[in-house]
Formats: C-alpha cells, sequence, structure tokens
C-alpha cells in the first residue's frame, strides 16, 4: 500500500490543505496515515494557524488512535511545519539574505550585476519577505529552494538547528524511508507568491535535501516517485494596492490581483514547456473558477499581503483540489507514465450559477459520488445535531447529549468520554459549519464553501444552511439532501425521523470491519453506522 | 367461581393497562437536546397508569363485572376483587419491570 504523503505551500494551499483535513473528518480516506507538511514563508500567516489548529483539533480527536474504515476521522494525520525564516536580522529581503554587500569588491559587483539583471533593484530585491512572495514567482523559486537546502545544511551541520528545520527533515525521512511507495500531492495556486513559486521546484528541492541528508547515499528517482499537484488558477480577488501603502520599502511590491489571470496563464505556459515540471509530476488536476471571482476582503481598507490577518474564507475550488489529491491517492492506474498527465472535468453552468451534483467531486466510478454524498451528509448532518439539535454552536453539551442519550437508552460504553473530549469534537463541527459568537452568526468551512456556489445546488438542500437562531430551530435533520430518497425514514405516521433515527441508533453500534480501539473512535463509528444508514444510499 | 372471575378480570385489567402504559411509553418521541425529557415522561406515564390499574379494576370489577347472587357470593367476589386489585398493582410493577429489563435500550427500558 503507498505511503500518503501532503505538501501545502502558501495561503492557497493551506485552504486546500484545510479542504483535505475536512475530507479526512468525514471518512474519505480510510485506513490511511497521512503525513503532512505545511510549506510558508509566512510564520504568522492566517491561513496558515488556521489549518495548523484544525489538525492539532483533528488529532486531540483522534488522541493516539488509529487508521479506522468507514467511520468519521478515519484516516490519521501527522503535521510538520516548516517555514523559511526571513524574520530574523539581515535576513527581511533579498538583498539582505543573498549577503550582496558581503565578499570582495569584485564579487560584490557580480553579485549585484546578476541581481539586477533578474529582479528589479528598487522594489523585488527590498520588499519584506516574510509575507510571501507578493506574486514574485522568479524570486520566490529561487529563495524556497535555497530555504529548504539551508535547512538541510544545517541539519548536516548539527548547529542551531531550528524547530521547523528538524520537522522538514522528519517528513522527508519518513519520505525517503517510503522510497517508491510514496505519493506525494501538493496544494497550492499557480496566480499568487509561495505556491506559484515553489509547486515547480518542491520535487527538485526535495530530492536535492535528500542528497545533501545523506551526503549523496540516497535521492529520489522521478521515474519512480508519484508527485502530483493542482493547477489552480485565479478563483478570488482582493483590493488593488494605492501609491500610500507601497509607498515603504518593505511593501514596495504587492501582489495586484488584477494580474492573477496574467499570472495563470504565464504559469500554465511556463508548466507546460518546463522539462523539470514535466518529468516530476504524474498528474496535475486542472482546477479553475471561469466566472469573475469574489473580493475576499471586503473589510479592509489596504491591500493584505499576509500575517494573522490573511485568513481568506473557503472557496468550493479547495474542495475540488482536496478531491483532486482523493483522486491522486485513490487511483490504481495512470501513475507509470513518463510525463506529466493533465486532469480536468467540467460542471453544469446554467442561469449564471453552477450546479454541483454529487458526482461532480470524486467522480462516480464505482459508486464513488455516492460514498462521497454518504460521507459527507452524515458528518453534516452529526454537525448539526451537535450544533443545531443539542445546541453547541450557542455552549451547550452538543456531542454530549448523545453520550447523555445513550446512558439514558442503558448503552454506558461511552461514558468515559470526558466533556472536554466532546468540546473537542463540538470545536470542530463549529469549525466545519458554523457557530454563533457573541450572538453573532459565524459561517464555517462548509457554510463558505456552498455560498461561493449559491443559488446554484451543491450537494444540499439550500434549506439545511440556515443562518438565524429561528430557522435553525426549525431544521429537520434529517432532510439535508435535495433527493428525498436521501432523507432519514419518517417511521410512521406518529414518529418523526429524528424518533427513527435515535431507534436506529439503539439498534446498532461498532462493528469489527471498522477497525476502532478507543472508546472514542467506537463511539462515532456508532453514529456513522446509524446516520450512513438511515440516509439509505445504494453503495453496492 | 366468583373468586375466578375477579381474579380474571383483575389480570385482564392489568394486561390492557400495561398494553397501553407500552403504546404511550413509544408514541412518546426521543428528543434531542442535552437534556431530553422523554425518559421522565414515559416514566411518569407508567406510575401514573400503575396508580389507575387498582382503580380501574376495582370500579370496573365492582360496577361492571359484579355478580347476581346471594350475600356470601357477593361477599367473597368482593373479598377476591380486593385481593385482585392488589393483585393487578403488584402485577403490573413486576410485569413492567420484566418488559423494561427485556427491553432495556428501548422506551420501555426508561420504567425502570
Amino acid at each position: 500500500m503507498d505511503k500518503l504523503f501532503v505538501i501545502a505551500v502558501g495561503g492557497t494551499g493551506m485552504r486546500c490543505l484545510e479542504a483535505f483535513t475536512h475530507l479526512c473528518a468525514i471518512g474519505m480516506f480510510d485506513s490511511k496515515e497521512i503525513e503532512i507538511l505545511t510549506l510558508d514563508t509566512d510564520q504568522a500567516n492566517g491561513n496558515k494557524g488556521r489549518v495548523e489548529k484544525l489538525i492539532q483539533l483533528y488529532n486531540r480527536i483522534k488522541n493516539g488512535g488509529t487508521p479506522n474504515a468507514n467511520t468519521f476521522f478515519s484516516s490519521k494525520l501527522n503535521l510538520y511545519r516548516f517555514y523559511t525564516n526571513y524574520s530574523g536580522q539581515g535576513r527581511e529581503n533579498y538583498k539582505n539574505i543573498s549577503k550582496l554587500n558581503a565578499g570582495t569588491p569584485e564579487q560584490q559587483k557580480g553579485n549585484k550585476l546578476i541581481s539586477d539583471l533578474f529582479l528589479d533593484n528598487e522594489s523585488v530585491q527590498e520588499f519584506d519577505l516574510s509575507h510571501g512572495y507578493r506574486a514574485q514567482t522568479h524570486l520566490g523559486s529561487m529563495l524556497m529552494y535555497h530555504g529548504m537546502i539551508e535547512a538541510a545544511r544545517n541539519i548536516v551541520r548539527g548547529t542551531d538547528v531550528k524547530v521547523q528545520e528538524k520537522e522538514l527533515d522528519e517528513f522527508v525521512m519518513k519520505l525517503e524511508l517510503a522510497g517508491q511507495d510514496a505519493r506525494v500531492f501538493i496544494f497550492g495556486s499557480i496566480f499568487g507568491g509561495t505556491g506559484a513559486s515553489s509547486i515547480p521546484v518542491i520535487p527538485k528541492a526535495l530530492q536535492d535535501f535528500i542528497k545533501i541528508r545523506s551526503k549523496g547515499a540516497a535521492s529520489i528517482d522521478f521515474s519512480k516517485a508519484k508527485f502530483g499537484s493542482t493547477l489552480l488558477t485565479e478563483y478570488f480577488t482582493f483590493r488593488k494596492p494605492n501609491d500610500k501603502q507601497k509607498a515603504s520599502k518593505e511593501n514596495s511590491v504587492i501582489a495586484d490581483a488584477s494580474y492573477f489571470p496574467l499570472n495563470s496563464q504565464a504559469a500554465l505556459q511556463f508548466y507546460q514547456s518546463d522539462p523539470t515540471v514535466q518529468r516530476c509530476y504524474k498528474m496535475l488536476y486542472h482546477i479553475g473558477w471561469p466566472v469573475e471571482s469574489k473580493p475576499v476582503d471586503t473589510g479592509s481598507t489596504q491591500t493584505i499581503t499576509g500575517g494573522a490577518t490573511q485568513e481568506n474564507a473557503a472557496h468550493i475550488t479547495e474542495l475540488l483540489a482536496a478531491c483532486a489529491a482523493y483522486d491522486f491517492f485513490t487511483r490504481t492506474t495512470g501513475l507509470d507514465v513518463d510525463k506529466t498527465e493533465y486532469v480536468y472535468k467540467a460542471v453544469d453552468f446554467n442561469n449564471n450559477a453552477f450546479s454541483f451534483s454529487i458526482h461532480d467531486f470524486v467522480g462516480n466510478g464505482n459508486k464513488a459520488g455516492e460514498r462521497f454524498a454518504n460521507k459527507i451528509g452524515a458528518f453534516f448532518s452529526l454537525a448539526h445535531i451537535s450544533l443545531t439539535v443539542n445546541n453547541a454552536a450557542n455552549g451547550d453539551a452538543g456531542i454530549k447529549g448523545f453520550i447523555t442519550r445513550c446512558q439514558e437508552q442503558k448503552i454506558t460504553q461511552y461514558n468515559t468520554i470526558t466533556d472536554a473530549e466532546c468540546g473537542e469534537i463540538n470545536d470542530y463541527f463549529k469549525a466545519f459549519a458554523y457557530t454563533f459568537e457573541s450572538a453573532r452568526f459565524t459561517p464555517g468551512w462548509l457554510y463558505q464553501v456552498r455560498s461561493t456556489v449559491a443559488p446554484g445546488t451543491f450537494i444540499f438542500d439550500s434549506k439545511a444552511f440556515p443562518d438565524s437562531l429561528s430557522e435553525l430551530k426549525k431544521l429537520d435533520v434529517g432532510t439535508i439532501f435535495l433527493d428525498e430518497k436521501n432523507h432519514w425514514p419518517k417511521g410512521g405516521i406518529l414518529a418523526n425521523r429524528y424518533d427513527t433515527f435515535v431507534k436506529k441508533l439503539i439498534n446498532l453500534g461498532p462493528e469489527e470491519e471498522q477497525q476502532v480501539n478507543t472508546t472514542k473512535e467506537k463511539f462515532l463509528a456508532h453514529i456513522y453506522n446509524a446516520i450512513t444508514q438511515s440516509q439509505g444510499f445504494l453503495l453496492i | 367461581m366468583e373468586s375466578i372471575t375477579a381474579y380474571t378480570v383483575s389480570a385482564i385489567i392489568t394486561l390492557v393497562v400495561l398494553f397501553i402504559a407500552a403504546i404511550i411509553a413509544n408514541l412518546i418521541k426521543f428528543e434531542g437536546g442535552s437534556k431530553p425529557k422523554d425518559p421522565k415522561i414515559r416514566k411518569r406515564w407508567f406510575w401514573i397508569l400503575c396508580l389507575v390499574n387498582p382503580v380501574l379494576i376495582f370500579l370496573l370489577g365492582f360496577f361492571v363485572f359484579m355478580p347476581d347472587g346471594n350475600m356470601r357470593v357477593v361477599k367473597n367476589y368482593i373479598g377476591a376483587l380486593c385481593i385482585g386489585t392488589a393483585a393487578g398493582f403488584i402485577l403490573y410493577i413486576l410485569l413492567g419491570f420484566i418488559l423494561s429489563r427485556l427491553f432495556t435500550n428501548g422506551k420501555l427500558g426508561h420504567w425502570f
């Protein structure tokens, strides 16, 4: 069985990883242990922080558990974090980090000439690198490559090795151990800065990292290694920077979203013609948003260049990127190619809106679409039971209510699950669906994804996304799907769907083939079985 | 003979009332929320019917099933009815407990 590796680069890469983590939570990667590396220049980036917190929360929920099958949180995730350090003295910009003013006068002159040839002297060489490469991919590719090589050299030297360098080393060691059984999927955009800079150079940087680390004894054979990535073109826009903001040298270069379509075209041409990319990547998934991009910074007066404030809402293209990773990790054919294969598909576009069906995400072979809908529907229903029915969105018991219900029904094996553990599951659902912060509705990941498609269709009935307390109270959690045949059974004239569901919950339990070990895993598998069976998808 | 009638009446009424209690328990829907009230409501209905059962046995036995006959027959019947009423009360609780244990994970499990 192949070992799975995910690398997320830059702000967009982090949001794709967020979508990927949610796919893991709904149970799309059964029985898998996945090594995840976050790679950024911007240590404080809001998107990066959000996804790392999410994975840490996921891992607290797993809490030493093992990979399972056909349940929620079925895969085990191992997170590694690496960022290129641009915060110390002499590392703030290209001029300082490349030591243009060091060496003999002759060397300085040569270095300056070659730098000026490729990089604008006044702006590109002097902007603050700590907020990413700001769409300067020619600079970014070089710096990202050297950032990783610098880490390898530091590790070999063994002095002053940073935490992030150790984490990168651990990740790469696992990659090296997996050898030709490794499948590596890289998330990132091709229109922005950090992701676009890194995707072309990461395979080569990893190869050279291993060579330096092993002192030439090991390497990555690109004819056997399986690398995949997304060609994610522009799908959002933001405020154009004004002259006042660009006045300082640190901000002399700010990414301009109006160039994103041009950047995307240039990147696609480059990927098509670059022999290294064509040799390294087995699969590239072409994902785009061929309608007007929505602004992500409506509340801000300035262009957000990075940092903690760069925390964009989720978009359906990121879910599609995560689904591309699913395809790459689960496909059994097409990975023994010598040259990159491109993968794409189209979605119905009617009345100025996209219509996504359950078959538009992970395909429809072997009932994959139904399996996906069954899992994401079950997770969304459970989120609504926790947040809406059991009112965790407003600080009530949430998932603990299920344990109370089990106790009432004399099912006592879950009594050892603590309130804190239930609180973590509730927190995950808040990130996944929605919450209320100071009585204000805050949409979570799935609500945000759906809003990028509205008024088009998206797997679920639009009634499954209420955003006010009064509407939420009216929600029937058994009717979230568009197709009535996937609604939970009514169970007779005097019963209701929730009553029928609880009866099913009582009569079921975790199954041996779900490979669940801990009490929490058994509890989640038990609920998974009750909900998925209530939804009535025909999976055989 | 009149004793058998009183005991039969008591047993049949007890079983009917217990059956009604089971129907009511099943009609009460499972509630969501952190503190669902449905278990308490089922329990409450079980004990209400537990009190109704002996009253019903005695009243029906006295006014509907009272045999025509001499004083001795009536006296024997009333004696048997009193014992039947008490036995019905105990039988209701006993059968309720057994059913509650048999269906411990279901709605009847809330009776005890």
